[in-house]
Order: structure tokens, then sequence, then C-alpha cells
């Protein structure tokens, strides 16, 4: 026994000490390092916050050459399957415009409405005219691993982007701004089991956390009133209690899944942002 | 015009670590995106590096490991060091492996990669979980983590078939 106990720490001690064949560094070395890494960058010291930055700014910009090859290859298919459903498409589209049209003129009364009656209540959240922010932005990689759902964009800290702000596609809201750099950001987005957002049910006074599951179509909504039950079809919008970013914006929407499950889905995809507008907390 | 088959045979050594650059700095996320793909998405630099550590020690150094984790940390957003850490102690267990095995058998390094795995990952959630906040989909890991198991004697044979075939020592 004593023995095996010897040949096992003998075996160990050559692994992590020996630098074998062509090794510059030996295994112990830069497990060390790795470690103090790891408790630097969690100590969060100002030097370890401009390294790590300035790193990812190059490391991004690397990265967007190296992904070229396959956003070739899935453009191509995209065009493809594009031109296939051309004709079905067309068709669904005509119908969209015709309903949208009827909608457009409620919608602009109801707008005009709710102006109104916010103002006479004194309630009104908008922002004066220089808190507004707003840029737009390149969607440089789309990241979707078993830890993070979010995407980078190619403006940062030198553009004004802050951490906490709003990140938008085509009027829907996609996620906030978790990690800034000089010429990038990161985006975490609103599918991400780290997001909560405050939302409310249309058509009710429903308040509740919307929470990511790391899918685009199933999204869950926790602190709901006891015994209620949510129906299809329901626009889910922000409710503006985290007093940053603004209330009414559609976020999500319920629906009926195959099996006639009630589940949620997020409005904007994430999968299809090209360019996004960063704001702090506004809709444009 | 002499100096044509040196690059060649240079850039034909370089492939493993060529091959870990690149899968670090890009995951094929886009293709992903397509159909089905994502479910059977693997992780390609553990299999590169349990491979090339245990058959090929010479042609992938420990310092591109390092470099390499510390680069899918910064693209992915884990904190800083973790993957290097993780891609670490996988060499750590292979290295010892290969110190501890007299003959080398196809199926029995396809499952001593099995606790090669669980080590590597047991790290890589220990420090995901006590120095950062971001919480992880265990099943897509866990999906990760049998398909790299799976797909491993295929890429087993195709590397060995590379070492053999194009590399002239």
């Amino acid at each position: 026994m004593p023995d095996n106990r010897d040949d096992f720490i003998i075996s160990i001690r050559y692994a992590l000490l020996k630098k074998g064949a062509k090794q510059k560094f030996s295994l112990f070395f830069l497990i060390l390092f790795s470690i103090s890494i790891i408790t630097l960058d969690k100590l969060s010291l100002p030097f370890m916050n401009v390294s790590r930055s300035i790193i990812s700014d190059i490391i991004y910009r690397v990265a967007i050459v190296s992904s070229k090859p396959a956003k070739i290859i899935e453009y191509s298919i995209k065009m493809a399957n594009r031109h296939i459903n051309v004709y079905k498409n067309n068709q669904t589209l005509i119908e969209e415009i015709e309903l949208l049209k009827k909608q457009k003129f409620d919608f602009a009364y109801m707008q005009s409405e709710n102006k109104i009656l916010k103002s006479a209540l004194n309630f009104s959240n908008d922002k004066s005219p220089n808190q507004i922010f707003s840029i737009s932005a390149k969607v440089i990689i789309d990241l979707k691993s078993p830890y993070l759902k979010s995407i980078l964009i190619n403006k940062g800290t030198r553009s004004g982007i802050k951490k906490g702000m709003s990140v938008f596609n085509k009027d829907y809201l996609l996620g906030n701004i978790i990690e800034t750099n000089y010429i990038s950001s990161r985006v975490l987005l609103l599918t991400d089991l780290n997001s909560k957002l405050p939302v409310i049910i249309e058509n009710t006074n429903v308040n509740a956390i919307l929470e990511g599951t790391g899918k685009k179509k199933n999204l869950r909504l926790s602190y709901l009133p006891e015994n209620y039950i949510i129906e299809s079809e329901k626009i889910i919008f922000t409710s503006g209690k985290d007093g940053f970013i603004q209330g009414g914006i559609p976020v999500a929407k319920t629906f009926l899944n195959q099996k006639n499950k009630i589940k949620i889905k997020i409005l904007g995809d994430p999968d299809q942002a090209l360019i996004v507008r960063v704001t702090n907390g506004q809709v444009d | 015009m002499h100096y044509f088959p040196q690059i060649k045979n240079k850039l034909l050594h370089l492939l493993p670590v060529l091959l870990l650059y690149f899968f670090s700095f890009y995951n094929f996320e886009e293709l992903k995106n397509i159909g089905k793909i994502n479910f059977f998405s693997f992780n390609f630099q553990m299999i590169l590096i349990y491979f090339y550590i245990l058959k090929y020690p010479e042609y992938l150094g420990f310092g591109h490991i390092f470099l390499c984790g510390l680069i899918t940390d910064t693209v992915i957003g884990t904190p800083l060091g973790t993957t290097s850490l993780s891609y670490l102690s996988l060499s750590l267990f292979t290295t010892y492996l290969r110190n501890s095995t007299l003959r080398s058998i196809m199926t029995a390094e396809w499952f001593t990669f099995i606790p090669a795995l669980f080590f590597s990952n047991f790290i890589y959630l220990i420090i995901v979980n006590n120095f950062s906040n971001v919480s992880f989909y265990y099943v897509e890991l866990l999906q990760n983590t049998f398909f790299t198991f799976l797909f491993f004697p295929f890429f087993y044979y195709f590397f060995n078939y590379y070492q053999k075939f194009f590399i002239k020592d």
C-alpha cells in the first residue's frame, strides 16, 4: 500500500514538474499562474480591470475575423431558404401589413391618451432631452455558451456606453450591458439565466419578474400572485419598476405550444440582431 | 523554392496548436443556429488537448493551452483563468495517465477520457460557482460533455491518421 502511494505521488510530481519534450513551462507553474489570475480577477483591482478591458478588445477583434467563414455559410443558407419561401412569405407579409394598418390608428390614439392621462396624474417617467442617450452598434459576436447567453457589440466606453444600459433590436428589448471595454461591450440577453426584468402583463395590473432559462421560447415569470393563471396570446411589457428602464416596452409574449402548454417567448430575436440600439432605458 | 517543403512541414507540425487557437477564438456559434446542430455541440479543445498530451505531447505546449484558455474565457465571458485552469487540470490528468500507462489501447484511452472530463469540468464548475455570479445550464453542459466523450474515437482515428501520414520526422 505505501509503495502504491509513493508511485502515485511520484507520478503526480513528475507530471507537475517535468517540462518534457519541447515544453517551455511546467504544469505546476502554469496552474499557479492561472490561480493567481483568477484571484486577481475576483479582487477586481483597477489594473486588472484595465488589462482585462484591453485584452478583451484585442481578442474580440481577432474573433470577428475568425468567425467570418461560418458567417458566410450561415448567410448563404439563409439566403437560399429566403428564396425558396419567397412566395409564402409575401402572402404572410401582405396580411400582416393590412392588420398593422388597422392597428396603427388605434395605437396613435391610445398613445396620445396615455400621455394626457400620465401628465394629469403627474406620473410621467419620461427622461428630459439631456438625459436621453441613444447610439447604434453592430453585433460582432453572438455567443451562447453553456455559461452565458450574450452578444458582443462594437461600441464601448469611448462612445459613452455604461454598464446597465438597455439594448434594443427593432424596438424590442434584447438585454442590457454587463461589461464595457474601450471599443466593445457585452450584452446579457433576456434569455440568459442571470437576466431578471420587472414586467407587467397586458390588460392586467399583475407585476412579475421575467427570468431567462437559456431558451428563446421558454422564459419564466416569477413572483406572480398566488393562484394566478396566465393566459396565452398576452403581451408582457416592462413595468419600469427598476427605475431605469422605461415602462410599457413590449418584451415577451405568451403562447400555446404544440403540447398545449402556455409558454413565454421573447419578442426580439437575438439571433437575427445585426444592428442594435443602446439607450439609457428608453425606446427610440 | 526549396523553402516550401520546410514551411509546409512546419505548418503541418503546428496544425494542432493552430486548431486550438482557432477554436478558442471561435466556437461555430453561427452554425449552431442552423437546425439541431446545437444539440450535438461538443468541446473540441478538450478532445484535442487529451489526444495530443496523451499521444504526441511534443506537438502541443502547455503554454499554448494556457493562452487558449485565457482567450476562451475572454470570448465566453467567464472569469479570467477559469478555462486555463480547467484545460491545465485536464493536461495534468492526461500526463499522469501517460506516465502510468504501459500499453496504448484506444478503448482504454477512450474510457479514461470520462474521469479526465469529469475532473476538468469539476474544477471549472467550482471556480465559476465561487468566483463569479454566472449561473449555468447544467443540461447543456452535460450534453456537451457527453458528446465530447462520444465523438472522441472519431477524432482519435483522424488525429492518428494525420500524425502517421502527414507528419514526417
